[in-house]
């Protein structure tokens, strides 16, 4: 169901990332790049779909830097680009943003980094319109889907009118809402576009960077007046009303206006633009206005701006903000009318809500069945324990990260996308008798880690790098990766070999494992370790295996039957190996504490049957010969 | 629908059991009515057998998320998540819910009984309809289709009707995958 190509005029339902997508469409956008991560992944994911058919160029970037680079290179060029990521992407493309509003841009290009108040799916909540202050990139924030979709049109006419980047931060309740948005017309897409050489501008050595500095000051000025008039993303509600205003950014307003309607209709200021905060206009909402609620997530951008503009301005205005707001968290309804009406002085009164007096287990996110990441994670502990290792599990970002759960507590740190090769090299300087076990996975490898693996081998760190290869971006829907052989829009690409990157770069041990097995997995593992510890050098090793989300969709549409294993009965001693060590969801405890496979959720992987010491497990029919193919 | 009304309904579930097709199915039919609508996910790490919420509003709304005790209706796909959102629901909500109990992939796990959530229910004056839809769904032998056969509940005991039409529900359901089965197990739910 893809409504991104309708006609202008009609109504349809969109997510709010389908609305960037279609914005992008809107604007005859040329060039999209991303590094998938939640919430922004559909963006891209998005256009991927529809890029034969509009002829534009669109794909998945190995990482967020060089997708930024990517789409201003496409810039420069004269054609309209899009670089998309989630919050903490933009600290890997930081590094090319501080310094592209210094040569600007030529085709409009919009940087989306879609931000995760709450942490639904992140190691952080910053707030990245800091990083608008930080590179002089002015910032705009979407409040709902429709405007998603009509802030990056606009976005890019006005980055292209500016010369100038511009960074778009819808939050999760933006990207991942679906509301009614109308559509407007498609612009045709101009996709190919020549670089005009200009030293003085794109060739950034001190003696160019000092004038651009110069240049750059001064044009801020320009990008300051040109949201002065930025109707209707920027307005002024209940104008009449006086005394007492509230002004709010992004998603916040929705809340706002909601509780606004509910206490009297205050003065409502509501920003789009929260950096820079448009001086001109905001001094025209706080006419007559004697005290102000400043209501936005996370950090006091808008609230501190709006102090600077007060006290510049002379007006004795009270303005409060996140004293009522508070920092942490997304916001919501219950917040946003605490805020407000602790502000107006009004009483609280808190909804009588139902609690049942039950005791409900907890439902985590767990590995799926057939995750060859958990029969990794058996295998890894298997082998740590028999060599009587002391272990670190330095881990990273993925699917993985999961394994920081019992039974397998095998993800001791997480910090960042491929961190954990970087600080397993400082672990292993400095421990005495621990062994830095390195856990990445094959996006994430690529993303970041190659570096790490270098320095581990140039600075000779005696550390394991454990790559778990399923051939996918698995934690943000199984995106392909150089691992895949398939790039974003499906054409068959050069498969990346990890052990080949490894061997080029100067690893002398590595081993390259099958996790379905799991004493070969267990015997290679403790091979690699002891090497480790002996040699004192770094090794290498890697599981590959499909994701099984991956496996099962391509079994299905090539109608091979999934293998279902079952319990012997008269084997199972109910030792629980299967159900507590191994921990399979599809392994049930029956009453008598014997194990039970529950058929619609096994995927046949079978290697619950390699854990059982009872040979008690065994697949219901004789397996398919290509089964294993669709593991590969 | 009258200018200031508005429906707020809660769904729960289980990831992977169909909670955000049937969300966009409602907010397909929201927008064919010209009802304004806003579906909230919470993607991210959920789609591997964790707990699943989504919100949906209809009518004179803006803010995507629904408060605790906001909802006029709990939907949920299984039991425990029921009970495990009635936090959620308003003073006269209701929960429809189907009356499956999936055990979470927790070692040593203990699990409440059917019995013991609708005795809570009750002594809560929450009013609840359980629908057997693991059941239903194997009667007209599509297991795919439970969150059909939910939707088709919500309909009937439900005020959804007062803000989208039953046609452009179907017409919205016809846009699935296997359309014909999916109207079948609507039409089932509808008919409880």
């Amino acid at each position: 169901m893809n409504n991104l190509l309708n006609k202008a005029g009609s109504k349809v339902l969109l997510m709010g990332n389908e609305a960037i997508a279609r914005g992008f469409i809107e604007a005859g956008g040329g060039f999209a790049a991303a590094y998938p991560g939640t919430p922004s992944t559909e963006i891209v994911e998005t256009l991927a779909e529809v890029a034969p058919l509009l002829g534009i160029h669109v794909e998945w970037s190995v990482n967020e830097k060089v997708a930024l680079e990517s789409a201003y290179g496409a810039s420069i060029s004269n054609v309209r680009a899009l670089a998309a990521m989630k919050h903490v992407g933009l600290n890997v493309a930081a590094d090319a943003l501080a310094s592209i509003s210094y040569t600007g841009v030529r085709a409009g290009l919009v940087v989306i980094s879609a931000e995760d108040p709450s942490m639904w799916s992140s190691q952080n909540e910053q707030d990245n319109r800091y990083y608008g202050m930080l590179t002089y990139t002015p910032v705009l924030d979407p409040s709902d889907p429709q405007e998603a979709k009509d802030l990056t049109k606009t976005a890019f006419e006005l980055s292209e009118k500016l010369s100038h980047p511009i960074l778009m931060v819808p939050t999760t309740r933006v990207s991942h809402t679906r509301s009614n948005v109308i559509l407007d017309k498609v612009t045709p897409p101009k996709a190919k576009g020549n670089f005009a050489k200009e030293n003085s501008r794109f060739g950034l050595v001190p003696a160019n960077s000092r004038n651009l500095r110069d240049k750059l000051i001064n044009k801020w000025n320009i990008i300051k007046d040109s949201f002065e008039k930025f109707e209707p993303y920027n307005r002024i509600e209940n104008e009449e009303k006086d005394k007492i205003a509230i002004i709010s950014s992004g998603s916040s307003y929705q809340y706002v206006k909601e509780v606004n309607e509910e206490v009297g209709n205050y003065r409502l200021i509501k920003i789009s633009t929260p950096y820079p905060l448009p001086r001109k206009f905001i001094l025209k909402g706080l006419e007559d206005v004697e005290k102000i609620l400043v209501v936005e997530e996370l950090e006091p951008i808008v609230e501190n701006q709006l102090k600077n503009i007060v006290n510049e301005e002379g007006l004795s205005i009270k303005i409060e903000g996140k004293s009522y707001v508070g920092y942490s968290g997304e916001m919501t309804l219950e917040r946003a009318r605490k805020a407000v009406r602790e502000f107006l002085g009004l009483s609280i009164e808190q909804p009588l809500t139902k609690k049942l007096d039950i005791k409900l287990p907890e439902r985590p996110p767990s590995f799926c069945p057939g995750c060859p990441h958990r029969a990794t994670f058996y295998s890894l502990k298997r082998a740590v324990n028999s060599l009587m290792l002391k272990p670190i599990y330095s881990g990273d970002i993925g699917c993985y990260s999961l394994g920081i759960n019992s039974p397998y507590d095998e993800q001791d740190i997480i910090l960042e996308m491929g961190g954990s090769i970087g600080i397993a090299n400082g672990l292993a300087h400095v421990s005495e008798n621990q062994v830095p076990i390195a856990i990445i996975g094959d996006s994430t490898f690529y993303h970041a880690g190659i570096p790490g693996l270098i320095n581990a081998i140039y600075n000779k760190s005696p550390i394991l790098v454990l790559v778990l290869d399923n051939r996918t971006t698995g934690m943000t829907g199984e995106q392909p990766d150089p691992s895949s052989g398939l790039t974003a829009v499906g054409e068959e690409t050069k498969v990346i070999d990890i052990a080949k990157v490894a061997e080029g770069v100067g690893v002398e041990k590595i081993i390259v494992f099958d996790p379905f097995n799991i004493k070969e997995s267990t015997n290679m593992l403790k091979e690699a370790l002891s090497y480790v510890v002996k040699e004192k050098k770094p090794a290498v090793a890697i599981a590959k295996k499909a994701c099984a989300l991956n496996a099962v969709r391509i079994a299905n549409k090539i109608h091979i039957e999934i293998p279902i294993y079952q319990v012997l009965e008269n084997k199972c001693t109910a030792c629980g190996i299967c159900y507590n060590a191994f921990a399979c969801p599809a392994i049930f405890v029956k009453e008598d504490k014997k194990a039970w496979i529950e058929p619609s959720l096994c995927t046949g992987c079978g290697v619950c049957a390699e854990t059982c010491p009872y040979d008690a497990i065994k697949p219901v029919k004789i397996i398919d010969k290509r089964w294993d193919s669709v593991w590969q | 629908m009258a200018m200031n009304s508005k429906l707020n309904i809660v769904i729960s579930g289980v990831g992977g059991q169909g909670i955000v097709t049937l969300a966009r199915i409602i907010g397909e039919a929201a927008v064919n009515n010209d009802v304004k609508v806003l579906i909230a996910e919470t993607h991210g790490l959920s789609q591997r057998g964790g707990s699943v919420e989504v919100h949906v509003r209809l009518g004179n709304v803006y803010a995507p998320l629904v408060p605790k005790g906001g909802a006029d209706i709990l939907l949920s796909m299984e039991l425990i998540e029921s009970a495990r959102n009635v936090d959620y629901l308003n003073k006269d909500g209701m929960v429809i819910s189907s009356d499956t109990i999936l055990r979470p992939p927790i070692p040593g796990v203990k699990l409440p009984k059917k019995e013991e959530i609708i005795k809570e229910f009750e002594k809560n004056n929450i009013k609840y309809y359980l629908i057997p839809t693991k059941e239903l769904a194997e009667k007209i032998g599509s297991y795919q289709s439970e969150n059909m056969i939910l939707l088709g509940a919500l309909y009937k005991f439900s005020q959804i009707s007062k803000f989208i039409n039953i046609d452009s529900i179907k017409e919205s359901i016809k846009t699935m995958r296997n359309p014909e089965i999916n109207i079948k197990a609507f039409e089932l739910g509808n008919s409880l």
